[in-house]
Formats: structure tokens, sequence, C-alpha cells
């Protein structure tokens, strides 16, 4: 790696602007202490004595920087009053030049660029815990973000807007972030981000530009073959560039939201569920209607209408689209042409229609749809997008019955892919097979979890201290259960559930707790926060562990093993 | 009831009785203190620290670590009273009580400590 030459580039920026007041400045020194030091001073007892070069050294500092303490060593003599006249004046006026050059040359944009560029490097190497890069603060950036300080996760932001760098320094993040604003695709500035470093976990490409979604996944790539690349893209176009990079998480939004709104249409109880594991709604499992089925209008024939629509029709349940009709689309579809007020929304059947989704890119747009359809038909279901984060509380004003927001489910499956990976797992698996597995899953989550708030958890058996690494070693391997047990009392369980197993390549959904753990298995749990705590001093206490499987105290000290041993024996 | 417990915790609190019993009294004045007491103390402390040995969990480590301070405080204070003036035939000069004492104080912080540890970890396991 070449050395990166912000030094120099500084350099030459003060050279540039420094290298004349410099001058300047000298000359008026050399001028005024040579004259000082020629003027004859008054008669005295040894003869006319001048200053030497040193008083007028002195004498010219004190007075150029308009100090003026006066006539020091001695009296001065008429013509070295002359001189020091005239040393005030220009001592004066070169200084002042000089310090008006140095605060230019502070003001310079290149400087304070450069500056900030080492700053922002400085403090990413100064991070020693796992890190996140994030190229790109819109709503989908900050909202992730939000969800890495919230699982106190660092994250290097890099926004090409001067203004959303801002506004990241005003946030109250429970961790710091640190916040570049530069062009990220420019290898120096992922660098400066530390790419290349051990502990960064990986790199988030969101710009709202795909292409420069792909210069960044480029770059990243050729900087370190090894690194996880997510990548936003909504072109089909860009995807499959992006899959040619090679070993990179592309997340389309719209394909994500689409694809979660079929969710939340004919799966409420997996969606609701999911809902439920990232806190985001109030959990109402049991009270999750059953999708309604029948006709249903879609109101915007965009990227989003068209994945919605296709996932409608696998299904068999007939859709019509209200759409300005602004692209060129199939005359065979259903489709009322216009803006979707009262009138189309009549014409497009809303009396017979079961549901309406509002889902154009413009929110004003969604909001209207919401109130006509309402006033059409005050009971049907409405599905509508959110593209705006802070359009939040207008939304939240009107009754819809599902709220959806493609950045907030995007920054989740990205957060996801970060923290909890096989939680994706475990939601393809549940969407394709899922249909006998999530009753029983809602049911269990119920039963354990009750309605407490909970979160998601990776643990991973092995390293120091591990009591299942111990207690397997001793021959008594611990079960999945063992570990769920309430160090208190045995014959209760911790409120957590395990959820995905991970071992080697094996993914296991939905673990039993009969179980056997290994070392080096990776464990997903949901859990409140309390037992999350319990559940990690379970697996690093093996006596803890001993009572849990046994239910009997496990000797701790020599002198207990020596005693049971003699009791046993006896 | 668990026998291999109620010793455990018999020498652990013993060895704290006594410490207590050979600190009180004026710190300077040797017929206050007797080295018998002192000796006792020493002795019950080094039982407590067998009894400790082997225990790998976190609260074991400093348990030990507690019982092992205590043992040096006491072994220290004891050897400036044998090694002093007069040796052991005569009760120490009112200096050499107070370090001593002082000593002696110190081991029963640490035994303190001990105890405290041993009652909350009966208290926090809860069953």
């Amino acid at each position: 790696m070449p050395a990166t030459s912000e030094l120099d580039r500084v350099t030459a920026v003060v050279l540039q602007y420094m290298r004349t007041p410099f001058l300047v400045l000298l000359a008026t020194y050399a001028l005024g202490i040579t004259g000082m030091s020629l003027m004859p001073g008054l008669e005295t007892g040894d003869g006319v004595g001048g200053m030497n070069l040193f008083h007028s050294f002195y004498f010219f500092t004190f007075t150029a920087t308009t100090t003026g303490f006066g006539e020091i060593p001695g009296e001065f003599s008429e013509p070295q009053r002359l001189w020091a006249t005239i040393c005030m004046y220009t001592g004066a006026v070169a200084w002042l030049y000089a310090i008006g050059s140095f605060i230019r040359l502070v003001q310079h944009p290149e400087l304070v660029t450069a500056v900030s560029e080492r700053r922002f490097a400085r403090q990413v190497r100064g991070i020693t815990q796992p890190f996140v890069v994030i190229c790109g603060f819109g709503d989908t950036g900050s909202l992730l973000a939000r969800g890495l300080s919230d699982n106190y996760r660092k994250a290097a932001v890099i926004d090409i807007d001067e203004d959303r760098i801002k506004a990241l320094k005003l946030r109250d993040y429970r961790i710091k972030m640190f916040g570049h604003c530069g062009d990220a695709s420019v290898p120096r500035h992922l660098l400066d981000a530390g790419i290349t470093r051990e502990n960064c976990q990986g790199l988030v490409a969101l710009t709202r530009n795909d292409e420069t979604n792909l210069k960044i996944a480029v770059m990243a790539r050729s900087l370190n073959p090894r690194l996880k690349i997510i990548c936003r893209a909504t072109s089909g176009e860009i995807r499959e560039y992006m899959e040619a990079v090679g070993n990179l998480d592309v997340v389309d939004p719209y394909d994500v939201f689409s694809r979660q709104m079929c969710t939340a249409i004919f799966n409420p109880p997996l969606f609701n569920w999911m809902q439920r594991l990232i806190g985001a709604l109030d959990f109402n499992l049991e009270t999750s209607a059953s999708p309604p089925v029948g006709k249903w209008i879609l109101c915007g024939y965009g990227r989003m209408g068209r994945a919605l629509r296709e996932a409608l029709v696998h299904r068999g349940i007939p859709t019509v689209i209200v759409d300005p009709g602004s692209e060129p689309m199939d005359h065979r579809l259903p489709v009322v042409i216009g803006r979707a007020d009262t009138r189309a929304l009549a014409k497009a059947g809303i009396e017979d229609a079961v549901g309406v989704v509002a889902g154009t890119d413009s929110d004003e747009d969604n909001l209207g749809i919401l109130l006509s359809a309402r006033k059409l038909k005050p009971d049907i279901f409405l599905v509508v997008r959110q593209n705006h984060h802070e359009n939040e509380l207008a939304f939240s004003g009107v009754n819809a019955n599902l709220i959806m927001q493609p950045s907030l489910v995007t920054a989740r499956q990205i957060l996801q892919m970060l923290t909890v990976p096989a939680i994706l797992d475990l939601r393809r698996y549940l969407r394709d097979k899922g249909l006998d597995e999530v009753p029983r899953l809602v049911a269990r989550t119920l039963g354990i979890l009750g309605r407490e708030k909970i979160h998601l958890w990776v643990e991973t058996l092995g390293g120091g201290g591990c009591a299942v690494t111990s207690l397997s070693l001793r021959g008594q391997v611990p079960t999945l259960g063992d570990v769920q047990r309430k160090p208190m009392d045995r014959t209760h369980r911790l409120k957590v559930l395990a959820l995905v197993l991970k071992r080697g390549e094996e993914l296991m959904m939905l673990p039993e707790d009969d179980t056997q753990l290994h070392r080096g298995d990776e464990i997903l749990f949901c859990g409140t926060s309390a037992d999350h705590r319990l559940l990690d001093a379970n697996l690093h206490n093996e006596y803890t562990l001993h009572y849990l499987q046994r239910g009997t105290e496990m000797p701790r000290t020599l002198f207990s093993a020596w005693f049971s041993r003699r009791v046993k024996a006896d | 009831m668990n026998l291999e417990k109620v010793i455990f915790g018999f020498f652990i609190i013993l060895a704290l009785t006594l410490n207590v019993g050979f600190v009180l009294g004026e710190i300077s004045d040797p017929g206050h203190h007797s080295v018998w007491m002192l000796f006792s103390a020493l002795l019950v402390s080094m039982v407590t620290t067998l009894l400790k040995f082997g225990d790998r969990s976190q609260i074991g480590a400093i348990f030990l670590s507690a019982s092992l301070v205590a043992n040096l405080q006491l072994i220290i204070a004891t050897t400036v009273w044998a090694v002093g003036e007069g040796g052991m035939n005569t009760p120490p000069s009112q200096e050499q009580m107070v370090t001593i004492i002082s000593l002696a104080a110190g081991a029963l912080v640490a035994n303190i400590v001990s105890v405290l540890m041993l009652v909350t970890d009966t208290l926090m396991s809860r069953r």
C-alpha cells in the first residue's frame, strides 16, 4: 500500500499560503533590526552608543506585535525615535498581513478536508471492538446506525452530503459513531474507514445511487477480498453486475419490502412473530386477523407494485392496478389509468375488493389513497407504504391496518445480516415450509416468553471458561434444555428460546430441548435481557451447569471432592 | 443440611472470630493480646486456605485470594512477635505491639470479606 499523500497535501497548502507572508515578515524584521542598530543613540559617558543587535531585536519584537513596552533599554535619541516610528507601522502591517493569511489558510477547504480526513482515519484506527462501515447515511443508513448503536456496535459512516454527517454528529447514540464527509467510492476514503482492519465486520453500501453502490462494492472487494459486503440495489441489471463481483449480499429494498408485505398479508402469525422478535409492534399474536382473500387493489405500479402483484397472482389472488400509467405496461392487465382518487378507486371496483395497497413513492399520494379508500369502504384492509421516515407522525394518525417503511425494512434486514445472520435462514425456512411450524412456534413463544420484551442474540460455545466444554470433557454432555433451566430452581425454565443452532455448516431450525450441545456450536436465542444474563452465567459456570443437569451439587473444592468420596465410601 | 458445607462455613467463620478476639483491646497494651490467640487464628486461617483449594469458578478465585491475604498478614504479625526484642518469652514492646495488631487488623478485613462472600454466595444460589 502506498502511503496516503494527505501530509503532502497539507504541507503543499500551508507552503502555498504562508510562503509570502513569512517572507514579508522576515524582510520587515531584517530591515527594522538593522536600521535600529545603525541609528546613533544618546550621548552617554562612554561615547555615542547605538543599540546592539540583540537589543534591536528585542525592541522590534515588542514593537511589531504592538505590545509597546516603551523606550527600552534606555532613553532614545531623535534618530532612534524616527526609526522606531517606521518600525511600528511596518511591523504592525506585516503582522496583520501574516495573521490574515493564516486565517485564510485554516479556512481553506482543501486543508479542512485533509485535516478532517486524518482525524476520521485516526478515530477509526482507535476502534478496538468490531465495527461496521456504512456508506451513505440516508433514511436507511441512519436507521441502521441507530440499530447498531442499540446493539452496542460501532460504525464508521461515510456520506457525500456534509449536512448528513453533521446530522450524524448530533445524534444521541449509545456509543460514538464516526462520520466523514466524502465520496465513498474513492479507495482512500474506504481505507480511512478501516475496511482492511481485522475488526471490520463488514461494509454496507447504502447510497441512493445503484451505480455508486456498485463502485463502492468493487473498490472494497479489491481492497479486501475477505470483507463481508452488503449492497443496496434496486435495478436488476446492477444486481447482476454486483453478483458478478462475487461473495457479496445484495439487498433490494423493494424485494425485501414486497416479500415482507406478502408475509404480512398471507401469513400474519409469522409476520407478527417476526415483528415481536425485533420489538417493532405491539404484540398481538392471537388477535392477528386471517388475511382477507379476494380482490386487491394495488395503487402504484412501480418496481414495488410489480413485485407485489407477482406475489399475489402467484397465490391465485386477483388484482386491479391503479396507476397514472407514466410507464408502459401490459394492456392485458386489469388497469385503471389515472391518479388513485375516489373516482379511480370506485372504477377499480373497491366495492367488491377486500384490500387496498397504497404503494406509490409519494407519501402524500399514499395518505390521500388511504383516506379515499376509508371513505368509500370503511372496513377495507389497508396497507400503506411510508417512504420517508420523517412523515411518521402523519402516518400514525391514519388507521391503516399495516404501515410499512421500505427504509426501515431494509435497515432491519441489514442489521440482522450483520448481527444475527441465522434469523434470515429461519425466516426463509418458516416462509417455505413453516405452515405447520408457525402456529407451534407462536404457541411456544407465548408459553415460554409471555408478553415480555425480548431481544435476539447469538451464543458461541467454547473459549475460556465455557462450562459446556468442561462438562463434555467429563462425559456429561449437556443438552439445550439443561442450559435453559433456572439456576435458582432447575425445575423452572428461563425465559429464553433457542431458534437456530449452527454446527459447522449444518443448521438446525428450532432445536428441541434434548439437543446435545457441543463446543463450537452457535446458537441463536431470543429472550428477555434478564434471562440472557442468567443463561450466560449458566454457560460459564460448570458448577451451576452440573447442578442444572443432574440436580446435585458438584464438589467445588478438593476438600469437598475428598469429603464426598469418603461419605460415598462409608 | 450438608455436612460438607457445615465444615466449610465453620472454619471460615472461626478464622474471623479468632482474629477479632486477638485484635480486640488497647492497641499498644501487650496485656490485652494473647500470643495463643494469634497462633490459633493463623492456624485456622491456614486450614480455611486448604479448604478453598480447587474451586475453578470466579468466586472461588476471590475466595482463595482473600484467604491468602489473611495468611500473609498473620504470618508477618507472628514473625514480628517472634523475632522482636526478647522473642516470645517476654511481652513485646509497645511499638511492636502496635505493628502486630495493625497487621492482624488487616487480616481481619480479609476474613470479613471471606465471610461476606460465603454468605452472598449461599444466598445468591437460592437453592
